[in-house]
């Protein structure tokens, strides 16, 4: 597929269906993320590939919310490998991955280059947050889901 | 008054342009990166991220499961970026004097001449090609520097023919003619110290690589001000710096 930018992702596996926002890199060069309310939708970082183009598509979003609500990704560790994942584009089009694996990394030790790194298909990546601390507050992992442009 | 202020802007001044030349990852004008692969025998892997900004290069080289030990000591792998010529691995075919071994002048018609040295500290020209003491050591280790890329490697990673070797093969997994051989670079050592172990081609990223994961959880809220508060990982870290009192009244979603 060409590149076109990315509208809405459809997981119904899960029951993840959410708007996407197009987010960029802050000025440390981390990646922006999407409000912390409950009805943030989730975000496609806008210096990846368009889902179905070549490359890692990366998109993400809250594992919670504000007043320990829900986030978009709440569920997301849930996901199955062999689930679908549909991401509808602006040019009409919609691009259809499959779960390949999912996999925890802690925060202080994020393979950058194994998450963002060049891939010879589409593939597509989504990303949330795992590793609560309860005596901290904080959240020390990421979790991401692997999928690939089903053929 | 007026005098005093000025005195006073000084360090203000100098603060800030430590706290701008600290920041961790400035956004790069290009990244390139490779996973390198074995050469030779190798039982090692590597991972290579090269961001440019500038004519500053920052490099993360990381290697593990290589041979460990030469001469009692730990064994020095040279490691460079190679280039101009065809921007790959050399094929077993390589290996012209038929020792099963492709030695660094054998691969070089694949991945061309040392256009920099991939050092653990001070020189990174070829010059320093061949310097064992700025080596990596040992089986694992990490290079990550900034320094500034000379001419040739820039016009390399632009072409495509920029390589990252690294040398340094264990003997005992050489042929007999391999391990009777000299170095084809420095006939002092053996030919396993400095033919090449792992190899991988440097290309442009896909995307514009970001730094480490995301900040995709939102700090569990333990007060009752719901107040909309400015998000993000300053105010983690102010939250912090307030101390206890204000770590266990955290009222906001502070990302984390
Ligand atoms: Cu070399």
């Amino acid at each position: 597929m060409g590149a076109s930018a990315p509208v809405t992702l459809a997981i119904p596996s899960i029951g993840v269906r959410t708007d996407l926002l197009h987010l960029g890199l802050r000025e440390n060069g981390s990646l922006e993320v999407p409000g912390t309310g409950s009805d943030a939708p989730a975000s496609w970082y806008n210096g990846s590939p368009a889902p179905g183009e070549r490359g890692p598509s990366v998109m993400l979003g809250h594992v919670n919310a504000l007043g320990g609500a829900r986030g978009v990704f709440a569920d997301l560790r849930n996901l199955a490998p062999g689930s679908e994942i549909n991401v509808s584009r602006t040019d009409g089009s919609t691009a259809v991955f499959t779960v390949d694996r999912g996999a925890k990394y802690s925060k202080n030790q994020f393979p950058t280059l194994e998450v963002y790194g060049n891939t010879s298909g589409a593939e597509l990546r989504l990303i949330t947050c795992d590793g609560y601390d309860p005596a901290t507050g904080f959240f020390d992992d990421n979790y991401v889901i692997y999928a690939k442009l089903k053929a | 008054m007026k005098k005093t202020l000025r005195f006073m802007a000084v360090p203000t001044l100098a603060l800030a342009a430590i706290a701008l030349s600290g920041s961790p990852a400035m956004a790069a004008d290009q990244s390139y990166q490779s996973t390198l692969g074995q050469l030779n025998g190798s039982a090692g892997s590597g991972t290579i991220t090269l961001d440019v900004t500038g004519d500053q290069a920052h490099v993360v080289l990381k290697v593990s499961g290589m041979p460990a030990t030469f001469m009692d000591a730990p064994y020095p792998h040279v490691q460079h970026i190679h280039g101009g010529a065809q921007g790959v691995c050399p094929a077993p075919s390589a290996d012209k004097d038929g020792d099963k071994v492709i030695s660094t002048t054998e691969g070089a018609p694949s991945y061309g001449a040392i256009v920099t040295t991939l050092s653990t500290s001070g020189d990174t020209s070829p010059a320093a090609g061949l310097d064992l003491k700025v080596g990596g050591q040992g089986a694992s280790y990490t290079v990550d520097r900034t320094f500034e890329l000379n001419a040739e490697t820039k016009a390399a990673l632009k072409a495509g023919t920029a390589v990252v070797v690294v040398h340094g093969l264990d003997p005992a997994t050489l042929s007999a003619a391999g391990q009777a051989a000299k170095s084809d670079l420095a006939p002092t050592l053996p030919l396993a110290a400095t033919s090449p172990a792992l190899c991988g081609t440097l290309k442009a990223g896909q995307m514009k690589m970001p730094a480490g994961g995301a900040d995709t959880g939102v700090t569990q809220e333990t007060g009752t001000d719901t107040g909309a508060l400015a998000v993000g990982g300053g105010l983690a870290l102010i939250a912090l710096a307030g101390g206890a009192y204000v770590i266990r009244r955290r009222t906001a979603g502070a990302a984390a």
